[in-house]
């Protein structure tokens, strides 16, 4: 199975959000990261079929997805950032009108349901409305939601927002259960959600795909590129405004500063083993006075 | 898993909409019972009336409509010419009404031979008009035309169906007062907007677009869905209002009476050229109002698609309804002018009095089309082009 994005170009009015995304995923887990707007859900939603480019197309076995139609869609497991609910529907009412509206058997269905409730942990509650549920707990039933017809495409926009760790560490384990020959795409700005299960990790911002590689492949880029400083507080005022800090902690009174640098930073810094999240900010350059997130 | 049963349970069978019917009940049961209630006196005066009116009822008698013209003289100069102001200030008066009623009776009469004056601007009516006109025609040489054609063939179903007689219809006619008064549209359409417009408006709403159209069934399968529901929620409505402007028309003096009687003895479908019993008009009443609730309602769902908020729908849905009143309400001139604008807008088509109560016919591709039969094609043009939006709407939609 593989999904190409040829050419994808995306406009609102003036505004280009997507630049002509060109792109090959076939199975494993693909980790979108990048900061607030810079068009991982537009490209979510094209993909997912609800949102149509202005350019380019998306291609499914090398057939664009609009030709395919309902069969691509019988295909895709979507969970949008923003879940929604009827506000007369329980928690089992939102399952099964899920399974409906994907051509779900009854039978299959409700064993789907009693399954991936109890999976999310969510079967002691599916008799409640869903507009009483808390956050995570609404969230977890998108997840099952987008589960629940065993997607061969699964689509994830912002999947962990609102999950405790416990519910961020179980939702890992789900969907790398979940992943074998199949496609996860998994858009997110929690570098700690893709780093342990992405098999590739795409890095998007303003409107195109910067960079795609494996997690090790980042954190082997940033080797010699990571350092812990020691500093004043006085210091890291002045400091900060320099350059990329990935972490601060206090140190016996002193401030252990994690610098992201080409070069060694200051004449006491010594090297630190990278993490994805340091290739984040690296690759992205966070820097506080471009001030743009 | 059914999508039917769950856009069903969302359009009809919630909390909010089964208060709504419940409410409606109330008021159209309140409907039925005032109309009736003032329609005449105490279920006393009801009965004397009925008791008074076999007597008079069956073909024309001269000497009844000359004592009816009597009493009616004496009535009216001191209550005005309205029948029916005339019946609410003399409702303990069962032979007054009863007098009144055959004076109106006896004009209809006069008109089935003698006709609408030539003057006027409506269809042409009356044994001794149309044949004038056919003569008129066949001298000018004019025998062969649609216009000729269209006047033998009234001649001919006016001759078929005899002169009218004298039936006590009192509470049908009531009831068909109910059922196809502009009154009606109000009571009837405003809320079928209420209850229709979440049907697709509700998903941009709540954000559940984005489920819904990422599915294998969201694009096609949910529309037929939604259109089902559509038309049950529609017929139920319609069916509510029906059934207890019935009940409580009839209740109160607990009669049928009239059942079996020709429709042409109901003043408002006098001039009608159908030959059906009261009954059989009630029935036909009925069915046309569900029709008609339907199609209204197929048009509400259309618009629904197209907004965002219910509450858009619900005003746009209310606005067409109102300009179609309007229209039909300005006056002859005006709905000459408009001609099938009036004759095919919501306000004049939904009413069975004017599709079943008069004898108009269109000149279609060289073919003399009756009213209701053009008022079905129409309808279902319509109901067809909405149907077909819906759908070409549903399949390009996104959720931007």
């Amino acid at each position: 199975m593989e999904l190409r994005f040829e050419n994808i170009t995306k406009n609102y009015k003036s505004k280009k959000v997507l630049k002509g995304i060109s792109l090959t995923m076939g199975t494993g887990v693909y980790g979108l990261l990048g900061p607030n707007g810079a068009g991982k859900t537009t490209m979510i939603r094209i993909l997912a079929d609800v949102l149509r480019p202005t350019k380019g197309r998306v291609l499914y076995d090398g057939t664009d997805i609009r030709a395919v139609g309902d069969e691509y869609r019988a295909k895709i497991g979507y969970l949008p950032q923003d879940v929604s609910f009827y506000g007369s529907f329980t928690g089992r009412d939102y399952l099964e009108y899920s399974a409906a509206l994907k051509g779900m058997e009854t039978a299959h269905a409700k064993k789907r349901i009693e399954e991936l409730s109890r999976s999310v942990g969510l079967w002691d509650d599916l008799k409640r409305k869903c507009t009483a549920y808390s956050g995570g707990m609404q969230r977890r039933l998108g997840i099952a939601q987008a589960l629940l017809d065993d997607p061969e495409i699964l689509i994830l926009d912002e999947p962990t927002s609102g999950l405790d760790p416990y519910e961020r560490i179980k939702f890992r384990n789900i969907i790398s259960a979940y992943a074998k020959d199949r496609l996860v795409l998994l858009s997110t700005h929690i570098v700690s959600d893709v780093e342990q299960i992405a098999s590739h990790i795409m890095m998007m911002e303003h409107g195109t795909i910067q960079h795609i590689y494996t997690s090790g492949e980042y954190i082997h880029m940033m080797e010699g590129r990571v350092w812990l400083v020691e500093m004043s507080p006085e210091q890291l005022m002045d400091y900060q405004n320099q350059t990329v800090i990935s972490n601060v902690r206090t140190k016996d009174g002193r401030m252990e500063v994690r610098v992201i640098e080409e070069t060694k930073p200051a004449s006491g810094a010594v090297q630190a083993i990278p993490t994805l999240e340091d290739a984040y900010l690296y690759h992205f350059n966070y820097l506080p006075e471009k001030s743009r997130r | 898993m059914s999508l039917f049963r769950f856009e069903l349970r969302k359009l009809l069978l919630n909390k909010r909409t089964l208060l709504l019917l419940m409410c409606l009940l109330v008021l159209y049961s309140v409907v039925g019972l005032t109309s009736t209630v003032f329609l005449i006196g105490g279920n006393d005066s009801y009965l004397a009336y009925e008791e008074l009116a076999i007597a008079w009822e069956g073909p024309f008698d001269s000497e009844k409509a000359a004592k009816a013209e009597k009493i009616y003289q004496e009535v009216s100069a001191r209550y005005g010419t309205d029948a029916r102001m005339i019946a609410r200030s003399v409702k303990d008066q069962p032979e007054i009404i009863l007098a009144v009623n055959y004076h109106a009776y006896a004009e209809r009469v006069e008109e089935y031979w003698n006709g609408t004056p030539p003057e006027s601007a409506e269809e042409p009516y009356g044994i001794a008009l149309l044949q004038a006109k056919i003569t008129e025609l066949e001298r000018q040489g004019k025998r062969d035309t649609t216009a000729c054609r269209k006047l033998s063939t009234s001649l001919q179903r006016l001759k078929e169906l005899g002169e009218p007689e004298f039936a006590n219809a009192l509470l049908w006619e009531n009831l068909f007062n109910n059922w196809g008064e502009h009154m009606m549209q109000f009571l009837l359409f405003v809320p079928l907007a209420f209850v229709i417009a979440p049907v697709f408006a509700v998903e941009r709403s709540s954000g559940m677009d984005n489920l819904v159209l990422s599915s294998r069934n969201g694009r096609r399968k949910i529309v037929t869905a939604k259109l089902l529901s559509v038309l049950v929620a529609s017929t139920v409505v319609v069916v509510l209002y029906l059934t207890a402007t019935f009940i409580f028309g009839f209740l109160p003096h607990g009669s049928f009476h009239g059942w079996d009687a020709a429709i042409q003895s109901i003043a408002t479908y006098a001039r009608s050229m159908f030959q059906w019993k009261v009954w059989q008009l009630a029935a036909v009443g009925a069915v046309w109002l569900i029709f008609t609730g339907a199609v209204y309602s197929l048009v509400i769902c259309f618009i629904s698609s197209r907004m965002k908020s219910q509450m858009g729908t619900v005003g746009i849905g209310l606005a067409v309804l109102f300009v179609n009143v309007g229209l039909a309400a300005m006056g002859d001139t005006v709905a000459q002018r408009l001609g099938a604008l009036v004759d095919f807008g919501l306000a004049n088509v939904t009413l069975a009095k004017e599709v079943f109560g008069g004898y108009k016919v269109f000149h279609v591709l060289n073919m003399n089309v009756s009213y209701p039969v053009m008022a079905i094609l129409v309808l279902a043009a319509i109901a067809a082009a909405a149907a077909f939006g819906i759908y070409r709407g549903q399949k390009s939609r996104t959720i931007a």
